[in-house]
């Protein structure tokens, strides 16, 4: 009888289990609907504080105290939050929008902004410091759908030192690249997942046309260029100008890269180490927005309105090693010193890619991968 | 006498309520909506493109291959167990049952472990993978049914002049032809299915049409492609599904056991050589990749150290990742065992409910777990049914994947009970509920344990729902590794590793008290015999 009694009690535990769960995600769906209600309960009985969290690819590595300003002045706590190469964030977010994993994605760049609208991922937001934001930037969101952060270019980086010692040009053009002096010389990071790797494909198209940059690429893999995941197995594993002493001296990274390898050297070499090919640069714009269906949305405007002002841009140029969106934003003198702004960078309309992105990472797919 | 059946049918239909919910709401549905969603606005290009035809080609030709090659080592195996009695047999038959309980994504990481980098995105690998996976599963299928070849069978045939390879090919094989079809079967598919040793050793050249479907989705961003490519997947499965049932339930998996042993004592050399040479090889194969996976936890290139396993105890991620997989596998037994009772229980009242059981339970296998974390996905996306972020998803998603596993752990031993049993607990009184309990629970109730036992080695292993359903939040193991893995630095490599032979000792340690507890499968009546 005993025995007996104890099985019930076990089922029915195991009953309760259940029925509590499903309760539990009954009222956490409520939440949900009635997100604004929710708010106000908790900042009316708000001795917690409240956490952001911020989603970022796996690079964003601003100064380690940055976010304190912004918690002593608002009282709100920043968790960020890594979650792979931007393009992962941009798919993982289309795919979550409205329920999202996070209340601020940073990072999605003019290459995936397409994808993020079509999703419709991010909640408009006119930030307070957007008349100090760049121009052009802010052209690509005439409606305020994200807000422009930072801007950078993708170019091909060398290893001065590793051409210098055996007396051979450095690759100056992206024609270049697919000449038998530079065979397996060349790492890329791949395009689906990354962004810089995406940005130096759309360069490609941007350079050969659409027609043409499918050959390109076909003797560029013919010539032995490397393909990996992700940039910073490209650029710290695969590239011999950086730490990770790779073998291969010419790498897609960004325009800002050289400054990065001079200012943290020690001690400081007589010239740069690496340098970069003007001629194949292609423009990125990042964005930061607020995910929709975030809970707090209030203090998620805060956030931003802090990640656009002077003194979070001004940490940019040294931790992230990107151009502040933020003109009045100051640039420090090393980083001025070393690194190269090419003039006329290689563009893609957003619109062209906004509508052959799919088809042209298919193809990629298909002629480089398999 | 039609009182009581119309009582019991009527007690049938209502236990099969629960079940079919579940399964309405989180198999069919999603895809459902996946099928909806493709065929509202095809896009055949995708069909018509050379990409595709070369993944489904892929995925044919490497199922095929790993199917061969696991039988190939399986037949030895199955051979020397069937057929002798020698030292050290219990470890041969456990072992090599092991690779088979494995989460597929740490086979993936154990066969990244024991081979050089330079064959790790390459067919050979995936192939190899896929043969360690299932060669202990095909030996015993095999074997099992060997063992139960009378002895007096080949005496006869020895007597009558028979040499071994004719006793072999007009005796053996006949008796075993059916057992070995059978088996290839389940092999293939489950090597064309097969997700987290693809996703691990094959890379983005080397895509399996299980693997694409995360890719596009996940990666490209291309959901309807990976649609287009689910509901190819699920047609493809189904059919294949069709068939081994067409030749499945004729097998003679009840064939009495013989009541003498077939094993005989080793008494010649060149025996005890081949015996000796099939189990060393059996054991070193099937334990090479598992040390692998242990000396990757504890080396660098730079040497020994103890840090990934150091950082398993230290860091909040890993550690949160750990607790993360143990409360989904609770769950997931939960979910998975009640309504596995329910459906279990059903069978037995009456025939037709029976076979709309069988049907229902094996949905979930022909929807395959990529398939069926993606139809989630985008099917439960819109207020108020937004479940993505919810924590009972994932618990919710593996029941349904070990829900087969455990209804077809619990519904032999039922049905073996004896009517007359049930019929006499009805004449003295009790009602159908308190025969249940005190007739079918007491028996029934060492393969719950077994059941709720594979259903939380199938959650803490899961990976292709996994890898759709889990969010920063909510990391299990498997998707944990996959994202260590997929970052340069030594330390995160030796974690990796580290999780992976954690995961490994707890399904060891899960399948140890599945053989303790679940007496009724043919491997231990068949041990038990010997």
């Amino acid at each position: 009888m005993n025995r007996t009694k104890t099985r019930v009690g076990l089922l029915l535990t195991v009953g309760a289990l259940i029925f509590g769960a499903c309760n539990t995600g009954r009222s956490t769906e409520r939440n949900d609907a009635t997100g604004d209600s929710t708010d106000q309960d908790q900042t009316a009985g708000s001795t917690a504080p409240v956490t952001l969290k911020l989603l970022a690819y796996d690079s964003f590595t601003p100064s380690a105290n940055i976010f304190d300003d912004f918690t002593a002045q608002t009282g709100i706590k920043v968790e960020v939050v890594l979650g792979g190469d931007a393009g992962e964030l941009v798919t993982r977010a289309a795919l979550t929008a409205g329920n999202p994993e996070a209340d601020i994605l940073w990072g999605v760049d003019n290459t995936l902004l397409s994808r993020a609208l079509t999703a419709r991922i991010f909640l408009p937001y006119e930030t307070k410091n957007i008349a100090n934001l760049d121009e052009q930037a802010q052209a690509l969101v005439p409606n305020n759908e994200a807000t422009p952060v930072d801007t950078g270019d993708v170019c091909i980086n060398y290893d001065v030192n590793w051409f210098n010692q055996r007396n051979i040009a450095p690759p100056l053009t992206l024609r270049a690249l697919t000449s038998s002096n530079y065979a397996s010389l060349l790492v890329v990071p791949s395009p689906i997942a990354s962004s810089p790797g995406l940005a130096f494909l759309l360069a490609t198209i941007a350079e050969f046309g659409e027609d043409g940059w499918g050959e390109y690429w076909k003797s560029l893999k013919q010539n032995g260029a490397l393909i990996v995941g992700d940039w910073t197995t490209a650029y710290y594993t695969e590239f011999s100008g950086s730490s990770g002493k790779g073998d291969r001296p010419i790498v897609v990274s960004y325009a800002s890269s050289p400054p990065a390898e001079m200012i943290f050297a020690s001690p400081r070499p007589a010239t740069a180490p690496t340098a970069v090919a003007a001629l194949t640069c292609f423009r990125q714009v990042e964005f930061a927005g607020i995910l929709r269906g975030t809970k707090r949305e209030r203090e998620a405007q805060q956030l931003i309105d802090y990640l656009t002002d002077v003194k979070f841009q001004e940490d940019l140029p040294l931790t992230l090693f990107v151009y502040p969106a933020n003109n009045k934003a100051k640039l420090p003198d090393d980083f001025v010193r070393y690194s190269l702004r090419p003039e006329s960078p290689l563009q893609l309309d957003p619109d062209l890619i906004a509508r052959n992105l799919l088809m042209w990472l298919d193809q990629f797919t298909n002629i480089v991968l398999r | 006498m039609s009182q009581a059946r119309t009582k019991y049918s009527n007690t049938a239909k209502l236990l099969t309520v629960l079940p079919t919910i579940f399964v309405l709401v989180f198999v069919i549905a999603p895809v459902a909506n996946i099928f909806g969603k493709t065929f509202r606005d095809i896009s055949l290009s995708l069909l018509r493109s050379g990409t595709i035809h070369e993944i489904i080609w892929f995925t044919t030709w490497q199922a095929l291959v790993s199917t061969v090659i696991a039988l190939a080592l399986a037949a030895p195996v199955a051979f020397c167990v069937a057929n002798f009695r020698f030292y050290g047999q219990r470890l041969v038959t456990s072992l090599t049952g092991i690779p088979f309980i494995l989460p597929s994504i740490v086979v993936g990481v154990a066969f990244l472990g024991v081979l050089p980098s330079t064959l790790h995105r390459t067919a050979f690998a995936l192939i190899l993978a896929h043969a360690y996976f299932n060669f202990g599963f095909a030996a015993r299928m095999i074997g099992n049914r060997w063992l139960q070849i009378h002895p007096y069978l080949d005496d006869a045939a020895r007597t009558l002049g028979a040499s071994p390879s004719r006793l072999f090919s007009t005796i053996t094989l006949p008796i075993l032809q059916r057992s070995i079809l059978n088996t290839s079967l389940i092999v293939f598919t489950l090597c064309f299915t097969s997700y987290g040793v693809v996703r691990m050793l094959g890379g983005p050249s080397r895509s399996t049409i299980e693997t694409e479907i995360f890719f596009r989705a996940m990666q490209l961003g291309d959901v309807s492609g990976a649609m287009l490519l689910s509901v190819v997947q699920i047609l493809i499965i189904g059919s294949l599904f069709v068939v081994s049932t067409r030749f499945g339930s004729r097998d003679s998996r009840r064939a009495s056991a013989p009541t003498i042993s077939r094993q005989r004592r080793i008494d010649s050399t060149a025996k005890r050589f081949v015996v000796g040479l099939a189990s060393l090889g059996a054991i070193g194969f099937t334990t090479a990749p598992l040390l692998a996976i242990l000396v990757r936890s504890l080396r660098t290139s730079a040497g020994f150290t103890l840090e990934g396993w150091r950082s398993v105890a230290t860091s909040t991620d890993l550690w949160r990742g750990l607790s993360t997989s143990f409360v989904y596998a609770l769950g997931t037994l939960a979910i998975a065992v009640l309504l596995a009772i329910f459906a279990s229980t059903a069978t037995v009242f009456d025939e037709r409910t029976a076979a709309f059981i069988s049907v229902l339970t094996s949905l979930p296998i022909v929807v395959s777990s990529v398939s069926i974390g993606l139809g989630v996905l985008v099917t439960f996306d819109t207020p108020p049914i937004d479940w993505r972020g919810s924590q009972l998803m994932l618990p919710l998603a593996h029941a349904m994947i070990a829900l087969p596993l455990a209804v077809r752990m619990i519904t032999p031993v039922l049905q073996s009970i004896p009517a007359p049993l049930r019929q006499a607990s009805s004449v003295l009184g009790a009602n159908t509920w308190q025969t249940w309990r005190n007739i079918d629970l007491p028996i029934v109730r060492r393969s719950l344990v077994s059941a709720a036992a594979i259903s939380a080695a199938v959650s803490l292993g899961e990976f292709g729902a996994s890898s759709f359903l889990v969010r920063q939040n909510n990391e299990t193991l498997p998707i944990l590794i996959s994202r260590l893995l997929s970052r340069p630095g030594d330390i995160l490599q030796t974690q990796a590793f580290a999780l992976s032979m954690i995961l490994v000792v707890f399904s060891v340690a899960l399948i140890f008290l599945i053989d303790t507890f679940d007496d009724f499968t043919p491997t231990n009546r068949a041990a038990s015999d010997a």
